[in-house]
């Protein structure tokens, strides 16, 4: 019950340690400046890109399409930034990738239907994903256990893997397009139907802005039991309301992307919803569901970084590695367990690929493994080891793909977008190399 | 030291093979289609399906046929490895080559060499830019004029939308839209009459990738909303890029404009047949690898390139070259004058699909997959 704060009226006056500066301010909300930072330079390159297309740019069906393309990569980035953490790399994901959306695809086209199990299955959907996971989990381990149990570098291991997985896509299906997946499955990469809809979206709102209220509420509570420092009021009031006004913001916009109007008049005829509307059917979309299971990923992998003892362990090996042996942590089967999330991680990736494509070719996931590692290097993780967020990679995949997706929404070739993306890439790591060393 | 002495190696056996090859040279004549006749193939790679699905089988049964030895080797999508297979090729008693060129100028060294040894060398699908070969491929700008014409035909004005391949390929930047402007496409633009969405050259794709084109789409799809624009029709440069629009309209829940392509893969052979993509345009592989075949035997024989003379009734008539048997001149782009077959490709539509079947390219049920038999198109029935 000492603490500064307690002391100090809402209104935010100087206190002892801080100038009146925007710095000091900014400080005592406890903001992670990095994240911020790249909130801030999303928000410059969507801003951009609108002024540079006429304001057509910023619109809820075209920040969806943005979302979907990138929640593949986000995904992924999420492990990849463990894995960097633990000073280890994996460049075998783009092929994991690509194996698994085309395990997918066999599965439902050709090997379930040969055991009997038909198109009118029941629950095909759940045992091609779960047998796709367990795919992955098996790959990723393999490859965890050359690296941390024989100790062969994890860039030749996952360089091999590289190469060697991607040669096994071949022979599964000499090289040929294979398309049509079961119709449940192809949700998982949204569109229209695959998208929880208007009311859920609503729902989650709501819930996530209870959650971010109930988490300042525990924090603040948790540090006062211990005697922490703890926020001014006033910056608790408004991290509380900005972070309301955010999720339910992007909600609102994204229930205000609707049902293209040709697939709402069919599935009103299919349905018998009565006669139409004036102004015609406007059913919102809400969240698809690749972002839902982005948002899920995001979730779980930050609980289990922050707050698991296996989060824990990556990162003190990554800051320390004799240290961490010595305190006796198992640095083996955490580094191995890395690489196995990695491979569940990838499998989810390629769900969405392969449903996105509903079938899968031989390039599926092609170059992902430089994608995910540029998101999850942008996003602050560093080589280095130690330090990285998962927050901060899933957002470095959403600058990267808000580049990709600006470049070629006004028309500009591939080309072009590589290099772009290229010097981001460089330009980010500088300035963040930069600033890290100006902190020290 | 190693190499200098691998090299010398590999002259010999380069001297070695010559002195062989003259000497089936004037062996030939006597004895027919010669028994020693052997025919080296080098591929860039395996990795498109359609290389040891069609095209592989038929060069080596009409070798065979011919009483030849069949002998080959896959590069791995390497220039450098392409040129170590064709040393191998080389030593190993090939007295023609066939080269699939991962790259048209770096196979020169491995042409040089060939030339050193007097073995004659067929550009098979991929041109090479050299006096001394035979070209044996499809005419791509009739491929390009095919898919266009299909197209407007199908809708002669409105909304187009252009989907081109790998900006490094000439196919994809030279080519297929020669053919496209052929066909009337420049024509319509002039006259007002179709109007291209997305820019004057279209959107190309990096190394013809499905998920790149599918991204590329999306974003089209979402540009032409915010303008209010409706796509009418969609030019795609090949299959992979097809499936990607695919993707992108059924994502997007667009419908399904009439979409062009070629190659006949299978999984687009099955939209055509479900309907979402109108034209796939199909270089029959395996009459292109009987016509090598045939041509590689003859060249065996010491036949000169200027006399070659493919066997009548080998190929497809609709698929024979239009310019006849005999092997005619070409002009490359870099304006090198060559001797050709060049094939006639099959424009495929759910009116024709058959065809298809028929030819070995995809059974009726991979086809018809999910296909309602009783409005799907006459091969499902």
């Amino acid at each position: 019950m000492t603490n500064v704060a307690d002391a100090t009226p809402v209104s935010g006056q100087v206190q002892p340690p801080s100038r009146a500066s925007i710095r000091g301010l900014i400080a005592q909300t406890e903001i992670d400046l990095r994240l911020f930072g790249m909130l801030v330079a999303l928000a410059a390159i969507l801003l951009t890109f609108n002024i540079l297309s006429g304001g057509t740019l910023f619109q809820p069906t075209n920040m969806v399409t943005l979302a979907v393309q990138a929640a593949g990569v986000a995904v992924i980035a999420t492990g990849m930034v463990l894995v960097i953490v633990s000073r280890n790399i994996d460049l075998s994901v783009g092929s994991l990738v690509g194996l698994i959306a085309m395990t997918y695809a066999l599965l439902m086209t050709d090997w379930m239907p040969m055991l009997g199990m038909g198109a009118d299955f029941p629950f095909r959907w759940v045992i091609a994903l779960g047998l796709g996971v367990g795919l992955g989990a098996l790959v990723g381990g393999l490859q965890g256990y050359i690296i941390a149990y024989i100790g062969v570098p994890s860039f030749i291991v996952t360089l091999g893997g590289l190469l060697s997985i991607r040669g096994v896509v071949w022979y599964l299906s000499s090289g040929a397009a294979v398309s049509g997946l079961d119709p449940n499955f192809q949700l998982i990469g949204g569109g229209a139907q695959g998208s929880i809809g208007g009311t859920l979206t609503w729902i989650l709102g709501l819930v996530g802005c209870l959650a971010i209220v109930a988490l300042l509420i525990n924090g603040r509570r948790q540090r006062r039991r211990f005697g922490f420092p703890v926020r001014p009021m006033w910056a608790e009031v408004l991290i509380g309301v900005v972070g309301c006004a955010a999720v339910l913001g992007v909600a609102a916009f994204a229930n205000a992307n609707l049902w293209p109007e040709g697939l709402a008049n069919r599935i009103a005829t299919e349905q018998n919803w009565g006669p139409t509307p004036e102004g015609g059917w406007r059913i919102p979309t809400g969240f698809p569901n690749p972002i839902m299971l982005l948002i899920g990923v995001t979730l779980a992998m930050t609980w289990m970084a922050n707050r698991r003892r296996f989060g824990r362990y990556v990162y003190a090996y990554g800051g320390n590695p004799d240290a961490a042996e010595l305190a006796g942590i198992n640095t083996r089967w955490t580094i191995l367990k890395t690489y196995v999330v990695m491979g569940v991680l990838c499998a989810l990736a390629a769900a969405i690929a392969s449903a996105r494509l509903n079938g899968a070719t031989l390039d599926v996931g092609q170059s992902y493994e430089l994608y995910v590692i540029a998101a999850a290097v942008v996003g602050g993780t560093s080589f280095a080891g130690g330090i990285g967020t998962i927050p901060g990679a899933v957002l470095g995949a959403f600058v990267m793909q808000s580049l990709a997706y600006g470049l070629s929404f006004m028309g500009v070739n591939s080309p072009g977008q590589n290099v772009v993306a290229g010097i981001v890439l460089i330009v980010a790591v500088g300035f963040d190399t930069f600033n890290r060393r100006r902190g020290s | 030291m190693q190499i200098r002495r691998l090299a010398a190696l590999v002259g010999a056996a380069a001297v070695i093979v010559t002195a062989c090859s003259t000497g089936g040279g004037t062996a030939a004549p006597t004895g027919g289609a010669g028994a020693d006749c052997t025919v080296g193939v080098s591929w860039n790679n395996f990795q498109q399906p359609r290389w040891a699905a069609h095209d592989q089988p038929n060069i080596k049964s009409t070798v065979e046929a011919g009483g030849g030895t069949y002998i080959d080797a896959d590069a791995n999508l390497s220039n450098e490895q392409q040129l170590t297979d064709v040393d191998t090729l080389i030593s190993k008693g090939a007295k023609v080559l066939i080269l699939l060129a991962q790259d048209n100028k770096a196979i020169l060294p491995a042409l040089q060499k060939a030339k050193d040894a007097g073995i004659p060398v067929i550009a098979y699908d991929r041109l090479i830019e050299d006096s001394s070969i035979l070209y044996i491929t499809f005419d791509n700008v009739l491929v390009g004029k095919a898919e266009a014409a299909a197209i407007l035909a199908k809708v002669p004005e409105g909304n187009y939308v252009l989907i081109k391949g790998d900006p490094g390929d000439p196919n994809a930047s030279t080519f297929l839209p020669q053919g496209w402007d052929e066909a009337g496409l420049k024509a319509a633009v002039d006259a007002g009459k179709i109007k291209i969405l997305n820019g004057p050259d279209g959107t190309f794709t990096d190394a013809w990738k499905t998920e790149k084109a599918q991204s590329n789409m999306e974003a089209i799809i979402d540009k032409a909303v915010a303008d209010g624009n409706k796509i009418d029709a969609i030019l795609a440069e090949n299959d992979s890029t097809a499936l990607g629009v695919v993707g992108a309209l059924t994502a997007k829940s667009y419908g399904f404009p009439p979409l062009s392509g070629q190659d006949g893969d299978p999984a687009n052979l099955n939209n055509v047949a479900l309907g979402k993509q109108y034209v796939d345009v199909w270089k029959n592989a395996n009459e292109l690898g009987k016509a090598a075949g045939a041509a590689a035997l003859e060249l065996c024989k010491g036949t000169a390139m200027a006399s070659l003379t493919l066997p009548d009734g080998l190929l497809d008539p609709t698929v024979a070259p239009t310019a006849g048997l005999t092997a005619k001149d070409f002009t490359t782009p870099d304006g090198t004058v060559v001797k050709s077959f060049i094939l006639q490709p099959t424009p495929l539509t759910a009116e024709n699909l058959q065809l298809a079947v028929d030819g070995g390219q995809i059974t009726k049920e991979d086809l018809c997959k999910g296909v309602d038999p009783a409005t799907g198109p006459a091969a499902c029935k």
